[in-house]
């Protein structure tokens, strides 16, 4: 394949695309939108609640471990889509058949095992 | 694609142990525990012995996979000694007097679960045939090492090293997987052969010169050479002892031959001369060996702490085997520069352990009174007459890294001397030969402290650790610079084996792969519309 460089014309295109958003509705805004200044206009969220105290205060770092484990999962069942998707269509009679299913069922194994580790740790003892 | 299953032998013994020991850490029973280092030990000793009876490939080395794997286990089975006693051995202790055991404490399964990981990663990178597999091998090589560096010591400087560690680690695989996509835009494969026909027959595009660049410049990260060395003496210092070692090695032996898989597709089988590599690639890689090594002797010779001076040893060993891939493979033992690099990574992972080693056995106590790691040359200091062994090991070590005659260290680099003139690269020889030169200053003041130096009266003795496996490892590496040496030229056959490429490798190109450019028959297309 020679490197034609016309096929890379969207990408060009693309790219001009997202600067010219950029930098258009940063004009845009400063050209069409109104200019109030004041107190309740500087706060954190204009139109929501008061925010009380600092942003670096300490959170319980149960968070983080449980949402690290939902990530497991998570991307397990993105995994799993595709996978079952094209299950359908693999010809039973084909060698390939059992390669196919194995492979998930590793991947559903290493995902087991990433439960039994997170169990083990104590991840979901909540007391 | 079923029968590539039998190449992966040894990484699935390594993976069903990192299962195991993950979850064998959190056991409530001290001595299941304390197996899981035994079980790592026992699962590489089972991969070496796979690793050996590997089976040849078709493809352009075809004994590669035996020497690399056997090579990577047997330096990882060399390290796992010097990890005894890295984490945890301050909360074992306290468990073992009555306190309640928590699981959320301990870190020994997760610690020997990513050496073996990391481990797994580097001997994937040698079977990989395709950029998302290298992309893959690498990132499962890096990924593991950078948790081990913040956990390896519970002090602040571990975790600011682990931190830095890992942005720039993600810096560099941004790069080299950006070359990687550069590589599938320009030739329309991620299959390592198919990429070298399209080369083969249309030459290198812009595109895919740039990519390749790219490629080289990210993966130069792993083994630590000159556009992304930066991170090597922090992150060295900031992690335990033990773990610099494993970062000395491992993720360099992965780069390595990463280069070599990335190089092979634009060279060394086009032609029988075997310097065939396109002139663009060959200059980028004679500015980075070039840079590398003169960079990192000479930052080593400014240097007060002994860790970061090895780091900056390590970078400048990069250089040298970088040397040896431009040498590229020839036909005797002695012009084969390949297997010149991959026999130097062994000598340097015996002799770069050694003095490691030698680190990891020594405490002092800190201004607060608690025993911190050895860190600096003065801490050496007196060594000879507290423990005369270790003053030994580290002796010999450094005078092996330094190149001295009947040493290990010699022998490696003789052959890359050798392959680099067979090659016509004499400009090379004279900065590795002025490099050599310079190197021999640091690491004879590191032979001076523990050999000669006295240590001042007032200070403090170096204190012993009680981890008896990192003294081992230490005797080990000593007992190897000298005793591989009578096996030296049965290694360097081997080395030279496995990077010899296939005489009949164009054949399997016009069979094999082709084959693999078109889509598996298992993979559906838009039939259900």
């Amino acid at each position: 394949m020679t490197t034609d460089h016309a096929s890379y014309l969207p990408v060009l295109l693309i790219v001009l695309m997202a600067i010219a958003f950029a930098v258009g509705n940063i004009v845009l805004s400063r050209l069409l939108g109104p200019r109030r200044e004041g107190a309740v206009k500087a706060t954190t969220y204009e139109s929501g609640m008061d925010p009380i105290g600092g942003a670096r205060k300490r959170f319980n770092v149960r968070f983080y471990v449980l949402a690290m484990i939902f990530l497991v999962f998570d991307v397990e069942i993105i995994f799993l889509y595709p996978w079952a998707v094209s299950f359908a269509h693999v010809d039973p009679r084909s060698p390939d058949g059992a390669l196919f299913l194995g492979r998930v069922l590793f991947f559903l194994f290493t995902t087991v095992v990433a439960y039994i580790y997170a169990w083990r740790k104590g991840v979901f003892r909540f007391e | 694609m079923s029968e590539k299953l039998a190449l992966l032998h040894p990484e699935m013994v390594l993976f069903a142990a990192t299962c195991v020991v993950m979850v064998l850490g959190l056991a409530r029973s001290a001595v299941w525990r304390s197996a899981c280092a035994w079980l790592t030990g026992g699962a590489l000793a089972a991969a070496f012995v796979l690793a050996l009876r590997s089976p040849v490939t078709d493809g352009l080395f075809p004994h590669f996979l035996a020497y690399t794997k056997a090579m990577i286990a047997g330096v990882a089975l060399l390290i796992l000694p010097v990890m005894s006693g890295t984490v945890d051995r301050w909360y074992e202790r306290r468990v073992a007097k009555g306190a309640a055991f928590d699981a959320l404490r301990v870190t020994r399964g997760e610690f020997y679960a990513f050496f073996l990981l990391s481990v797994t990663g580097v001997m994937l990178c040698a079977t990989a045939d395709d950029l998302i597999w290298l992309f893959l091998a690498l990132e499962l090589t890096s990924l593991p090492t950078y948790i081990m560096v913040a956990i390896s010591t519970p002090r602040v400087r571990a975790q600011e090293a682990g931190v830095k560690y890992f942005f720039l680690g993600a810096l560099a695989a941004a790069t080299f997987l950006y070359g990687f996509a550069m590589l599938f835009g320009a030739t329309g494969s991620t299959s390592l052969d198919a990429i070298t026909i399209q080369f083969r027959g249309e030459g290198l595009s812009t595109i895919a010169t740039l990519g390749l660049v790219m490629a080289l410049v990210g993966v130069s990260f792993k083994i630590a050479a000159a556009p992304m060395h930066f991170y090597t003496a922090d992150v060295y210092q900031g992690a335990a002892s033990p773990v610099s070692a494993f970062l000395a090695f491992m993720p360099k032996a992965a780069g390595l031959i990463v280069l070599i898989q990335l190089l092979a597709t634009v060279g060394w089988s086009w032609g029988e001369a075997g310097d065939a590599l396109p002139d663009a690639i060959r200059v980028a890689l004679w500015v980075i060996a070039t840079l590398t090594m003169t960079i990192g002797n000479t930052l080593a010779l400014l240097q007060s702490s002994a860790k970061r001076l090895l780091a900056y040893s390590s970078i400048a060993h990069s250089g040298y085997m970088l040397v040896g891939l431009i040498a590229g493979p020839g036909g005797t033992v002695a012009r084969n520069g390949l297997a010149a690099a991959m026999f130097y990574l062994l000598c340097y992972g015996v002799m770069n352990l050694g003095a490691f080693a030698v680190l990891a056995s020594l405490e002092v106590r800190g201004r607060d009174g608690e025993p911190a790691e050895a860190d600096a040359i003065d801490d050496l200091r007196g060594l000879f007459r507290v423990r005369p062994g270790l003053a030994w090991a580290m002796t010999l070590c450094a005078l092996s890294l330094l190149g001295l005659p009947p040493l290990l260290g010699f022998w490696g680099k003789l052959v890359l001397f050798t392959s680099a003139i067979g090659a016509g690269e004499i400009g090379l020889v004279v900065v590795m030969g002025l490099n050599s030169a310079v190197a021999a200053f640091y690491y004879l003041r590191l032979v001076r402290a523990s050999m000669l130096d006295e240590r001042d009266p007032d200070a403090e003795r170096p204190i012993v650790t009680e981890a008896l496996g990192r003294r081992l490892a230490a005797g080990l590496s000593a007992a190897g610079v000298v005793g591989v040496v009578v096996f030296a030229s049965t290694l360097q056959s081997a080395s030279h084996a496995a990077a010899t490429p296939n005489p009949r490798y164009d054949e399997f190109l016009k069979v094999e792969a082709p084959a693999r450019q078109s889509p598996p028959a298992a993979t559906p297309t838009a039939r259900h519309n």
